[in-house]
């Protein structure tokens, strides 16, 4: 990477609070008490390297604590490191926390000249920009009145209008997407995006996965002050919330191990879908308590192979095994519902009776079920199907209504075009019947 | 250090800014406006003529003038410094959140009492006029009689914001201080009438003495102040200035995390 390219450079930094025992901040404590003053170091960061080059759009995400915000403090030198060195190139902007330094009797035109100096800007740059922050901030009626008559909202609103007005080279950003009512938070997007697009380079701290990677290029996950990960956006925020989710049920096995409850477990991650079937698509998400769940799907042809492709007017079946993890109870109720969906919009296109089954069915915890729909008369298109079992309320049962397996969008497959059939959502067989010109009328 | 100057040099529309808010957030509500600025010492001066031509039979002529003429100053000295602790604690919302030379911090809020002391000058003006004893060529070196003064209450501005980040009751330590150093500086008594010499050896290591009477010299007397009395202060001051500006860098890391 050539030297000039590089808006941000840390390199080793590492930096730790004092945690002390007893802080004391007077002339008094610091004589008499000196054992007081007493601190141990709680590391922050350790050891953290990277670069920011002109113009990336960088995410940095991690767990509350994992020193994310303090890297971005570090970045706009509120904090300064313990060692290692940090190198900024250009005007920076911070979104850390708004409307600092706004004093409530001056109204928000006053207001807007006292925060855009503290950023740095001289006063004709300020009356150059004046008329674009006040018409981002939508407070055009408001903007002579104190700004202790404003609402919460519009305080923020003109807070970050002045701060994303900066024309920075380096914005950082801090978990403040939330600002005003969806319409400004859409048009904050857009200035962000504007701004990426004039070459700035953007720093971002958020929770919000969705949030980063739609302006993100890159993501750094941060964990106990190191760098996990540093990368595509999309991957190390997919990696991410894996991780979270995993670290979750962990702990969630934990408390219920403490409290003796019944492990309740997520079972998109204890019992993947993937390893119900070959044909399972990568998009399924499973829910449900798991006491009887599905297992070993296939969507077969009509000569009973798997198949994802089908005609017009072919049988299709779907196997699947049912695993109990124990014994069912005779009385227990189960009902089905195989749902297929079409795929170019998601709606429901189609919906089946549920088939019930009790415990009585059952010799030993495995039985195998099949479906089968004897004529597929969908038009052509792509579809997916969901799998969903539950457990009928009534009978003594104190399970009422229990969801034991539930996986979204399981398996794909396709309907060939056929001319001779109409498209959309049903096919139905049709004939053109067109008599012969006729001169007469 | 070159640097930093020019960074805060950059910043000096900041520091207009917040002098601004300072001066109009204090002043605007209030119904005779900036003229608290003056009154609050205007009646203390009053209390204090009273006192010490009554009760202390000093035969002083115009002693309320030559009281305002050292007044005024201390006020700025004594607000700049007493104040000053509270400059860094007082916004540490800002300095938690928004990155700047922190030093423009203290230096708006010098800068605002000087503005202050300047305004009440006007007023002092009609008093000078009322009482007859009007104005001189001296006036020529006020300007230079301020600079002194700004430049020694910056430099200790400086460093009592620092330190009360991390030591909180030096605010009470430097109000005593204020307190026992106003009769320490010829204030509210002239230089003459003081036969002691321990207590003249320690006026004359007061660098205030010679700030002080410089103003007293130039509205009372009507005299010009000795070049000593501009020059010693001025090296003081710019030596405290430099110690000032050294404390406050390597405190100045920490504020964030200390507050």
């Amino acid at each position: 990477m050539k030297q000039d390219q590089i808006a941000i450079d840390v390199s080793h930094v590492v930096k730790n609070f004092r945690i002390y025992k007893d802080k004391s901040h007077t002339f008094k404590d610091r004589i008499l008490f000196h054992k007081r003053n007493a601190y141990t170091l709680n590391p922050v960061l350790n050891d953290i390297s990277f670069q920011v080059k002109k113009g990336e759009a960088v995410g940095l995400i991690g767990h509350n604590g994992c020193g994310k915000s303090t890297t971005l403090k570090l970045l706009n030198k509120i904090l300064y490191p313990d060692s290692g060195i940090i190198t900024m190139h250009g005007k920076i902007s911070s979104l850390i926390e708004l409307g600092a330094g706004f004093h409530p009797d001056m109204t928000g035109r006053e207001n807007i000249y006292i925060n855009a100096t503290i950023f740095g800007l001289k006063k004709h740059e300020i009356d150059e920009r004046l008329d674009d922050i006040i018409r981002f901030s939508e407070l055009e009626e408001f903007i002579d009145n104190p700004v202790r008559t404003y609402s919460s909202g519009m305080y923020m609103r003109l807070a970050f209008s002045i701060a994303i007005n900066v024309n920075a080279e380096i914005l950082l950003i801090d978990e403040i997407l939330a600002v005003g009512d969806a319409n400004f938070q859409k048009k904050c997007f857009n200035k962000l995006e504007e701004i990426k697009k004039g070459g700035a380079t953007i720093v971002i701290v958020s929770h919000s996965m969705s949030q980063i990677q739609s302006i993100c290029d890159r993501a750094i996950w941060l964990d106990k002050g190191k760098i996990v990960e540093d990368g595509k956006a999309a991957d190390v925020c997919g990696d991410y919330t894996f991780a979270m989710n995993q670290a979750a049920i962990a702990r969630e096995q934990m408390e219920n191990a403490q409290t003796g409850k019944e492990v309740v477990s997520n079972p998109t991650l204890t019992h993947p879908p993937i390893y119900e079937g070959r044909q399972c698509c990568r998009h399924a998400e499973r829910m449900g308590s798991m006491r009887l769940r599905f297992h070993n799907i296939r969507l077969l042809d009509g000569k009973m192979e798997e198949s994802q492709v089908f005609s017009y007017g072919d049988r299709m079946n779907l196997s699947f095994i049912l695993a109990a993890e124990k014994d069912l109870g005779e009385d227990e109720n189960y009902s089905f519902k195989i749902n297929i969906f079409s795929n170019d919009d998601g709606n429901l296109c189609s919906s089946f009776d549920s088939k019930e089954i009790t415990g009585a069915y059952f010799k030993g915890i495995r039985s195998q079920c099949r479906f089968t729909i004897e004529h597929i008369n969908l038009a052509e298109g792509d579809y997916f199907i969901s799998l969903q079992m539950n457990l009928k309320p009534g009978n003594g049962n104190d399970k009422e209504g229990e969801m034991t397996d539930s996986i979204w969008h399981f398996v794909d497959f396709t309907i060939k075009p056929d001319s001779k059939l109409s498209t959309g959502v049903t096919a139905m067989k049709n004939q053109w019947y067109i008599s012969e010109g006729n001169n007469n009328e | 250090m070159i640097q930093s100057l020019k960074e805060i040099w950059n910043y000096r529309d900041m520091i207009g800014s917040l002098v601004r808010r300072e001066l109009r957030g204090k002043y605007e509500k209030s119904v005779l406006g900036f003229l608290w600025a003056f009154l609050g010492p205007l009646f203390q001066i009053l209390i204090y003529s009273v006192v010490f031509t009554i009760v202390f039979h000093n035969n002083m002529p115009n002693y309320t003038m030559f009281l305002m003429a050292g007044m005024l100053p201390w006020t700025f000295f004594n607000d700049s410094v007493s104040q000053g602790t509270s400059t860094i604690i007082g916004n540490s919302e800002m300095v938690k959140k928004i990155y700047f030379p922190r030093e423009v911090l203290v230096i708006a809020e010098v800068l605002a009492k000087m503005v202050n002391m300047l305004l009440s000058f006007i007023v002092m003006a009609a008093f000078l006029i009322v009482t007859g004893v009007g104005f001189s060529i001296q006036l020529a070196v006020l300007p230079l009689a301020i600079l002194v003064e700004l430049i020694f209450a910056l430099g200790l501005s400086l460093i009592v914001s620092a330190l009360t980040v991390y030591l909180r009751d030096l605010e009470y330590v430097i109000n005593v201080v204020m307190m026992a150093w106003v009769w320490g500086t010829p204030v509210m008594y002239s230089m003459e009438g003081i036969n002691n010499e321990m207590f003249k050896t320690l006026l004359y290591y007061n660098p205030m003495t010679a700030i002080i009477t410089n103003y007293q010299y130039i509205f009372y007397y009507h005299l010009w102040p000795r070049v000593t009395s501009i020059v010693h202060p001025l090296i003081e001051g710019i030596i405290l200035l430099i110690i000032g500006n050294l404390i406050f860098m390597k405190c100045k890391k920490r504020f964030a995390e200390e507050m």
